[in-house]
């Protein structure tokens, strides 16, 4: 009998529990308010790190499921089971905190502008990935057609963002490469503390995700083994 | 010397956990014809779809009219004929255009002759400018049968052909199925109906739980034999 | 006996689906329907206050699109329906053919019933709105077709996709409509700025993309249809 939960994954699990903490008081206590922004900026140290999580996510869901349809194990449909949903999750973050940041900052809770857009699609789509899975008549079937759309969500992804940033010319860059010698040294460092707590959670999310997907699978052919 | 229309061995499928075949070998000659009985869950659907080519077995080999379908699979395709439970018809295209685009997606030769012949063999010629939707239940089986036979596959699978047929259209598809078969066309046909089934074949085989329990030769088979071997627990009592 | 090519299959069934459509009128007459329908909503919307302001081809490539995004969904969803009562998409997987030309003679069809469609609605949206294209027309159906291509190729292969799990529209329009967006952006662009008078050389980029994204997922689709279809 394996173990629901690996010394491995308790170890990662430990480390994220301290992290999240770790980052809350960051964010919330050690960086300096901003001047112009003020402190809804600090919903920055939580928006950013949950959007590139978001990416993370979607290349684990891009993966796996190319490996499933090639190798039709279904531990890879779980993986991307457990991907799609923590994208979901992450992006449900970036949709909630994003306008709470832009009312005050843009004076507007939306624009349609490049990232924003394509997080709405990745949202929509991930939503229908999860319907076509539950909507499927069996399990195989589910599986396959999930993984056809996981790979269309990566391509088209990447192809939303480009279209909307040339439709709107211009977007704000709030962490542009060039311009990190002007922010605050904390801030950084706690973007980068931010960061690493959210990669954490994202991937003890990701796992913890997966093994309950497993062991779902695994009753749920038990079940049918006793119908047989 | 011709090559068998169905050479298994070892057929092997699970889904799952459950293993619905666990090792098959079947041999059936061109132009002979098996009957298929096994009771709901016995694995004659999974069998079936295997044969069919629309699904791989896990283990085993298999060939069809001597063709390996993991490397000829088009080829192999090309040599079934499949009568399912849904009629694989067109409702809003008449019989006849039916039959003529099954046949020219199989590459016959003049498909609007065969599609006039099969209309007449299947005695549907009255019906060939209906659309194949207003076909009652007996009447599109039979197109269906027709369908199935647009390139004279070597083989021939039916699924439980009889399924929602009144006695008088069960009729007209036996006369049909009595006539089809023998020469060059094998079929397998997956049944409950142990008469129609023995009367319909040259041999028999059984499934239970994946496997091949009991096999016969139709004509010298008493009836009682092989429902003792598709209920074993009455044949016991 | 022999196995027929891709193409011939592909042929087959597209020359199958118009022959479906030619007898029953089914999913073009409800895609026409309801494009005029959202035409004509749009024209009660906006048509009084509003447009008097906007001019004209400000607002006819986003009805225009719009129309056309919508009632293709109903389109495609008809196109897939017809399959289903014989389960003949299981018919067609195991018929001795490239499962790739299943996908791409239905992309043909769904094609030809988008571009009569279009033949009915720009000439109607123009009425309706009042605009004027300048003689622009050949440009026109240029950018229609480039569009219209890569709506079909997503549009298609998702259409397969819903109809396996039992949905129709509801379902294909929050996967077509969102994946979309950047056919929608390049056809709203482009074709405004033939409304606007500007030669296509000003959207060459926003071409170019269409173009990709409609190859991209002919390429993804031809790949996967036969997981799709895999009973």
């Amino acid at each position: 009998m394996q173990r629901v939960v690996s010394r491995l994954d308790a170890l990662v699990l430990f480390v994220t529990i301290v992290a999240i903490p770790v980052a809350l008081w960051g964010a919330f206590l050690h960086a300096p308010t901003e001047q112009t922004m003020g402190a809804v900026q600090r919903i920055f140290y939580f928006h950013v790190p949950s959007a590139i999580m978001a990416y993370v996510a979607v290349v684990v869901l891009l993966g796996s499921s190319i490996v499933y349809l090639s190798r039709r194990d279904l531990a890879w449909d779980d993986l991307s089971k457990a991907a799609t949903e923590v994208c979901l999750l992450f992006c449900t973050l970036v949709l909630i905190t994003g306008p709470i940041w832009a009312k005050p900052a843009w004076g507007t809770w939306w624009t349609w502008e490049a990232r924003l857009t394509s997080t709405l699609v990745l949202e929509i789509l991930l939503i229908a990935a999860l319907m076509v899975r539950r909507y499927a008549g069996n399990r195989d079937l589910g599986a396959r057609l999930a993984a056809i759309i996981g790979i269309t969500i990566a391509a088209d992804v990447y192809v939303v963002h480009k279209a909307v940033d040339w439709w709107r010319g211009m977007h704000p860059e709030v962490f542009k490469a060039g311009n990190r010698g002007s922010l605050d040294e904390r801030m950084t460092s706690v973007l980068f503390i931010c960061m690493g707590a959210m990669f954490l959670l994202c991937i003890t999310l990701i796992r913890l995700r997966y093994r309950t997907a497993r062991i779902e699978t695994r009753t749920e052919a038990l079940r049918l083994e006793r119908l047989d | 010397m011709t090559a068998p229309a169905i050479a298994a061995t070892g057929l092997t499928r699970r889904f799952g956990q459950i293993r619905a075949l666990r090792g098959v070998d079947l041999r059936l000659e061109r132009g002979r014809r098996l009957a298929l009985f096994g009771a709901n869950g016995a694995g004659k659907t999974t069998l079936l779809r295997i044969l069919g080519l629309g699904l791989a077995p896990d283990a085993g080999s298999l060939a069809i009219d001597g063709l390996d379908p993991r490397k000829d699979a088009q080829a192999a395709r090309s040599r079934i004929g499949w009568l399912a439970h849904a009629s694989l018809l067109y409702a809003d295209l008449t019989a006849r255009q039916n039959l003529e685009f099954w046949s020219r997606l199989y590459g016959v030769e003049d498909p609007a002759a065969r599609a006039g012949q099969l209309l007449e063999e299947m005695q549907l010629t009255a019906y060939a400018e209906e659309p194949a939707g207003i076909l009652s239940r007996g009447l599109s089986q039979r197109l269906s049968l027709a369908r199935a036979m647009v390139h004279e596959p070597a083989l021939l699978l039916l699924d439980e052909p009889f399924t929602g047929l009144d006695p008088y259209a069960a009729d007209g598809l036996r006369a049909r199925l009595k006539t089809t078969g023998g020469a060059d066309t094998s079929f397998v046909l997956a049944t409950h109906r142990i008469d129609d089934g023995l009367a319909l074949s040259d041999q028999w085989i059984v499934l239970t739980r994946g496997k091949i329990v009991a096999a016969g030769s139709s004509p010298e088979t008493d009836p009682q034999t092989v429902a003792d071997a598709f209920f074993p627990a009455r044949g016991a009592a | 006996m022999k196995t027929v090519g891709f193409w011939r299959a592909a042929w087959l069934v597209a020359r199958k689906d118009l022959q479906l459509e030619w007898r029953t009128f089914d999913a073009l007459a409800a895609s026409v329907v309801f494009a005029v329908v959202v035409l004509l909503v749009f024209q009660f919307a906006v048509g009084g206050g509003p447009a008097r302001q906007l001019s004209a081809d400000a607002l006819v490539p986003g009805v225009l699109w719009l129309a056309i995004s919508f009632s293709s969904v109903v389109g495609i969803a008809r196109s897939m329906d017809v399959e289903r009562r014989g389960d003949t998409l299981a018919g067609l997987f195991r018929a001795p053919i490239d499962r790739g030309a299943i996908y791409a003679g239905k992309l043909i069809a769904n094609a030809v019933r988008i571009a009569l469609l279009e033949v009915i609605l720009v000439p109607l949206a123009i009425v309706f709105f009042n605009a004027s294209l300048g003689g622009a027309w050949l440009e026109l159906i240029f950018v229609l077709a480039l569009c219209s291509f890569g709506l079909c190729a997503l549009g298609t292969l998702f259409g397969a996709i819903v109809s396996r799990v039992g949905r129709g529209e509801a379902l294909l329009s929050t996967l077509l409509l969102p994946a979309s967006t950047p056919l929608l952006l390049a056809g709203v662009t482009a074709t405004g700025a033939l409304f606007r008078g500007d030669g296509l050389a000003s959207v060459s980029r926003w071409l170019g993309m269409a173009a990709g994204f409609g190859l991209l997922y002919f390429f993804v689709a031809l790949a996967t249809f036969e997981y799709v279809l895999e009973e």
